[in-house]
């Protein structure tokens, strides 16, 4: 599959290269950030920080180098590649968070038709609107949007059937939605093993979460097939452009939980959840995202079935002021549960997220994010010997700046 | 004499005939200056605000007034929008859709008064597309969904849309006339603020016509369009 993914992208830059006269648009953003935390190590990093930036990370960060391709192919296809750095988080210095074709056929009567394949995101996401699946409001991701970044991703087919209220003189579109996809058999292993964390990294397709040389050699590897089964998800959306959008979805990677890696003997994790959640955008700019999420991922190895519910919700309002300033405030509500006797895998928490960003309108931006999380986990309190819930503090400046075409 | 008679003869013909001239071009004078009514309308939203960008029909109740002449319109695509964003043009105009974004755009309508699609494009590809039937034509981009435009496709003899303070004005011939005030976000029943009335010669009347309901809420201004993507 890896092999057969990599001559995707590869047959993909060729097919760009060839229609790159014709309005194929790329983008280059590279986002430095000046960091000061006081967490420790993250999950992510193989530790047990709710964050992305240890104490022993403070100073300057490489936030995310970025190179994305979009090409029309012909009149109704087009292909989407978004490539991404973040450090030395993952195996590979670069990776691709996202590698997809699109179906996007002219709308018949009032109804539109979109068909992805490839590797991209479920629409779950409400804050992440920017390109590169990148939030405008915050650096940092929602606990939701950071779970999803961390273990989530589509890589198989997704249908979409747009009945356009719009085009009819009423106020809003309707969006029923539906996705199949394979490898995907460790989603919420990590979530299970680590909790929810308040970070903007998106393991790249086919890649890890954790570093393998850490102290506890925890880590996962969520994009893997063990049992042959096809997840799912389908979902629908109301969608007033611009001003409403309110979204429900149910997601189950259909995962057999007592399957298991013939060599290694990694057991599927089978994870499935419900999500809600509405954006409301206001004229003068005002924007106010709300979104749910509860949902269970189990394992069950020969010593008996192991389950851990999970729940996470978060609330966010933004303010444009003029062309230029963007403030935004977000506060995250996170919990996974352990129905098993050692009770490992607890945690609660919740955080608050300030963020600043000042956009002159040229290729660079500035956005200056506060966040601090509290939270009380099984992990931290067996092996950072915490006594009680622990309080993390990060402070980042990013600088970013973009090069490329304008947005397609 | 019957030499001397002729002359008297075609001196008199050419009075007649001159007369005549003089009635024709009295009766066509007084025809040309009947005084047009002037009609000034102002249209506010219900808190009392302008609305600007409204459309504006004066049809004929009475005596059947053709549709006004067809015009050659443009409807631009600017920063992922179509500006402007609402159009009126009489029955059998045509419209360019120039695209002056650096992107590619995909125009397409399926609005029953005009069904047709540009394929992808920059620039003035295209010739001009005619819209021979009356009715609202909606317009969206197949790249960008959240591009709308709206052509109002009319058979009224006078027609416009507000100016930013909300007013439009014109000179018409006296008679019984409907007036339309139409928006793509008004939430009137009808969809439309009707209002007849009846013009005489040389009357100067100013109308203001208020929405009884708010206009739905514009989409938020000062996102960036790449923010759609998701």
């Amino acid at each position: 599959m890896r092999a057969s993914c990599g001559r995707l992208a590869f047959g993909a830059v060729v097919l760009l290269a060839a229609s790159a006269v014709h309005g194929a648009a790329w983008e280059l953003d590279l986002d430095i950030r000046a960091v000061t935390s006081d967490a420790a190590t993250s999950v992510l990093d193989g530790g047990y920080g709710p964050v992305r930036f240890s104490e022993r990370q403070s100073g300057l960060q490489l936030g995310r180098l970025r190179l994305a391709l979009e090409a029309p192919l012909g009149q109704v296809w087009r292909v989407h590649l978004d490539a991404s750095a973040w450090g030395n988080a993952y195996k590979r210095p670069i990776g691709l968070t996202e590698a997809y074709l699109q179906f996007r056929p002219y709308p018949r009567k009032d109804l539109r038709l979109r068909l992805k394949a490839g590797a991209f995101y479920a629409p779950l996401s409400l804050e992440n609107r920017a390109s590169g699946w990148a939030s405008p409001y915050t650096l940092s991701y929602s606990a939701i949007d950071s779970w999803i970044a961390e273990e989530l991703r589509t890589i198989g087919l997704e249908a979409e059937v747009d009945w356009l209220g719009t085009r009819r003189g009423l106020p809003f579109d309707i969006n029923a939605i539906a996705g199949v996809f394979g490898w995907n058999d460790l989603a919420g292993a990590a979530l299970a093993d680590g909790g929810f964390v308040i970070d903007d990294r998106q393991t790249p397709v086919f890649d890890r979460v954790g570093k393998i040389e850490s102290k506890t050699g925890a880590y996962t590897e969520p994009f893997r097939e063990l049992d042959h089964r096809a997840g799912y998800y389908a979902g629908l959306q109301l969608h007033a452009p611009g001003r409403v959008l309110i979204t429900a979805i149910h997601y189950d990677n259909r995962a057999d939980p007592a399957s298991a890696d013939a060599v290694s003997r990694v057991l599927a994790w089978h994870t499935v959840f419900n999500s809600a959640g509405a954006r409301v955008e206001y004229g003068p700019g005002w924007t106010l995202i709300a979104q749910w999420m509860a949902g269970r991922t189990e394992i069950a190895p020969l010593t008996g079935p192991l389950e851990w519910p999970f729940n996470a919700r978060y609330a966010l309002l933004s303010k444009r002021i003029g062309r230029h300033h963007l403030l935004s405030a977000r506060y995250d509500r996170f919990e996974v549960d352990s129905r098993n006797a050692r009770e490992d895998g607890q945690e609660n928490g919740h955080c608050f997220t300030a963020a600043y960003t000042f956009d002159p309108g040229s290729r660079w931006t500035a956005t200056l994010e506060w966040l601090r999380v509290t939270s009380n986990s099984y992990s931290q309190s067996e092996y950072l010997k915490s006594d009680g819930p622990l309080t993390d503090t990060q402070i980042q400046l990013a600088f970013r700046y973009a090069l490329g075409s304008t947005p397609y | 004499m019957t030499r001397s008679a002729r002359p008297i003869l075609t001196a008199r013909r050419g009075r007649i005939a001159a007369l005549a001239a003089l009635a024709l071009l009295g009766a066509l004078l007084h025809a040309g200056c009947a005084p047009a009514a002037s009609l000034k309308l102002a249209v506010k939203l219900p808190d009392g605000q302008s609305l600007a960008d409204a459309v504006v029909t004066v049809q004929s109740m009475g005596k059947r007034l053709g549709p006004a002449a067809p015009v050659h319109a443009v409807m631009d695509q600017m920063h992922r929008m179509f500006v402007p964003e609402v159009l009126v043009i009489p029955v059998g105009s045509t419209v360019s859709f120039p695209n002056s974004d650096s992107v590619s755009h995909q125009i397409y309508s399926f609005s029953p008064p005009k069904r047709f699609q540009l394929p992808l494009y920059r620039g003035k590809p295209y010739p001009p597309v005619l819209f021979d039937h009356t009715g609202v034509v909606i317009l969206g981009c197949n790249i960008h969904d959240w591009m709308m435009g709206y052509i109002d496709v009319t058979d009224a003899p006078f027609y416009g849309t507000t100016d930013a303070q909300g007013g439009w004005a014109a000179e018409v011939p006296a008679g019984r006339y409907e007036i339309t005030v139409w928006h793509p976000r008004m939430r009137e029943q009808t969809h439309s603020l009707v209002r007849e009335i009846s013009l005489e010669g040389s009357d100067r009347v100013a109308l203001t016509l208020q929405l009884t309901k708010p206009l739905r809420p514009a989409p938020m201004e000062g996102g960036s369009p790449s923010w759609e993507s998701y």
